[in-house]
């Protein structure tokens, strides 16, 4: 009996896996145009911010000067000498920035929960302002500071929010809390400096890629070397860990494991991030969502937001440097773009009644 | 021989001990209903036999095994749970939801099959949801969504099948059609099915073997002819009631007296 019923659903079943193979194609589909166009259009945009400039440069020239293709002293001096370490810096933070966002967003399964907001990005402010301002610091012990700042505070976070596992809601309220905590402590330390330590300070806590040092980068494109694939790689817990960890337990996920594995890998791409270019506002809490909407819902692409992040940073830094009338650190334009997403997301999410 | 039972199960949260030192045998190929009133234990018991709840004394042994000695990913392949109230990614598909069913079943980087296909294609016609594949969840209405949810679970392809009171939010003609499904579900493959209700009558009606649980310890069990009674009733529920048997299939019915 179980036999021939079992043949019957089985011949039931040609339809629906027809339609069923078609939606997977209609999406790996989606997915794979969407990460080439982004692709192209961060190289783009890449090789564009290499070419403007009070010395305008075309776009071959550009790409055999980076290349090492050409030799032409006037040309590499402005591309490699002065446009290419920001440009690879706003790229790199741009990757850095997006894909912690967007893993952040995702386990704690909340939009609002990027690493901007749950303190982290808080953290690294605080041991780079108190660096700059009581120990008169600069350069790698700065950016040295920041990163450990930004590991020090989700750390403690992650104890703090612990009560058997670390749920979202929880880990998002204390991260806020942490948050304004530090913001404070940065406001004590900077009402206690000296002027141009106090100016140091602010231009470090706004944010511009227009301030790493070769060393900083170098760093930082290592870690996305090796941290980018081990976010691909853990987007299949992810899959379970979004359902809920009654439901990921029950498909057989480690989900504390998993988590502290997804958070601990974009904090650690956050913190470098944050010790490169400073705290950049708004690109890890944008990314993800951009992303989303580009590839439909649930997708989890890491990767598709990472790009979106570097594609927003370098359109910022455009804009900060080229569009307006006085050249501006790249987190103020962040800022301005993304504040009103911010509270478009809030007002939305409360409709929906999914705020938490 | 039986795959899933327990042993001196104790289970708590915090400082409160819930189910103290329980025996307990879930029927190979059954359908059982774990009934009782509100806070008895029923559904700490259930996440007890899925290993969502660390046992305090007491294992759970699958096919002889202790729970705790075995892989997430092991137990994942044989035992399937529905929690209460799952919860799903925003604006996530049909199709994708119960695509995730086979997770266990996925490596790192064997991702996905044939196999795959024709569970997800049989679980979404099993349950009647394969018209559905493209519609976000969020849109389907309280029964097509935990027909969904059902989908997701059969997806795993488990020989056991929990479900933590999946009616309860359904109107009584979706409770009757989820019940009628497990129960061909049960009959097709011989799945062994375990749920956590609240509504007698149904558990009567629907389900082979009955395990009624008052503040944390098992009062009876057994068929539901067998055992439910209106002592019974009186001391699980403390409602006060007659037992007729069921016009059409003359299983136990309670009345309120």
């Amino acid at each position: 009996m179980t036999t021939t019923t079992t043949s019957d659903l089985r011949s039931a079943t040609s339809g629906t896996a027809a339609a069923l193979r078609a939606n997977r194609r209609r999406r790996a589909g989606r997915s794979i145009l969407v990460t080439c166009a982004l692709t192209v259009a961060v190289a783009a945009l890449f090789v564009f911010t290499m070419m403007v400039g009070s010395f305008r440069i075309g776009a071959g020239e550009v790409i055999a000067s980076v290349l090492h293709l050409s030799d032409n002293p006037s040309v590499d001096f402005v591309v490699r000498g002065l446009r290419l370490p920001t440009a690879a810096a706003a790229l790199t933070v741009g990757l850095a920035l997006g894909a912690s966002g967007t893993i952040f967003q995702q386990v704690l399964r909340n939009p609002l929960a990027s690493p901007d907001f749950v303190g982290i990005t808080s953290g690294a402010g605080l041991a780079a302002a108190a660096g700059i301002v009581l120990l008169q610091a600069g350069g790698l012990v700065v950016s040295g500071l920041a990163l450990g700042g930004a590991i020090l505070a989700a750390l403690a976070m992650y104890l703090l929010a612990w009560r058997d596992g670390v749920t979202g809601y929880r880990f998002i309220l204390i991260g806020i809390g942490v948050a304004a905590f530090f913001e404070g402590l940065i406001g004590y330390v900077l009402s206690r400096a000296q002027l141009f330590e106090a100016r140091q300070a602010m231009h470090w806590l706004i944010g511009s890629v227009g301030q790493a040092s070769t060393t900083e980068l170098l760093l930082l494109t290592g870690a996305l070397v090796v941290l980018l694939p081990v976010a691909v790689l853990l987007q299949r817990p992810l899959g379970a860990l979004d359902l809920g960890d009654d439901t990921a337990r029950t498909l057989g996920a480690r989900a504390e494991l998993s988590r502290a594995g997804l958070l601990g890998t974009a904090v650690v791409l956050v913190a470098l991030a944050v010790s490169v270019a400073g705290p950049i506002a708004f690109v890890a809490l944008v990314a993800g969502p951009i992303a989303n909407r580009l590839l439909g819902p649930a997708a989890r692409g890491v990767l598709p937001a990472a790009l979106v992040g570097a594609g927003l940073l370098l359109t910022a830094d455009l804009v900060a440097v080229h569009l307006l009338p006085t050249p501006l650190p790249t987190g103020v334009v962040t800022g301005a773009v993304g504040a009103p997403y911010l509270l478009w997301l809030l007002a939305t999410t409360n409709r929906q009644g999914a705020g938490g | 021989m039986t795959r899933l039972r327990a042993e001196g199960l104790t289970l708590g949260y915090d400082d409160r001990t819930i189910v103290d030192n329980l025996d307990v045998t879930v029927l190979d190929g059954k359908v059982t209903a774990i009934v009782g009133a509100n806070a008895c234990g029923k559904s700490t018991l259930l996440r007890g036999l899925a290993r969502l709840l660390a046992p305090r004394a007491g294992t759970v042994l699958l096919d002889g095994r202790s729970l705790a000695e075995l892989r997430n990913i092991d137990v994942a392949k044989v035992l399937g749970l529905l929690p209460q109230t799952p919860v799903a990614p925003d604006g996530i598909t049909v199709a994708d939801l119960v695509s995730r069913g086979r997770y266990p079943h996925q490596g790192w980087f064997r991702r996905w099959n044939d196999d795959d296909h024709d569970a997800v294609a049989r679980a979404l016609d099993a349950t009647g949801t394969a018209d559905l594949i493209d519609r976000p969840i969020r849109e389907l209405s309280g029964g097509q969504r935990q027909r969904v949810w059902v989908a997701m679970a059969l997806a795993q392809d488990t020989d056991l099948l929990l479900l933590d009171e999946p009616t309860t939010y359904l109107d009584i003609n979706h409770q009757v059609e989820l019940l009628r499904l497990l129960r061909k579900l049960n009959a097709e493959s011989g799945k062994t099915i375990v749920i956590v209700m609240h509504d007698l009558n149904l558990a009567c009606r629907y389900c082979d073997h009955l395990i009624a649980m008052s503040s944390g310890a098992i009062v009876a069990e057994g068929a539901p002819v067998d055992v439910v009674t209106g002592d019974l009733v009186e001391q699980v529920f403390g409602l006060n009631c007659l037992v007729v048997p069921d016009p059409i299939a003359g299983t136990p019915m309670v009345v309120p007296a």
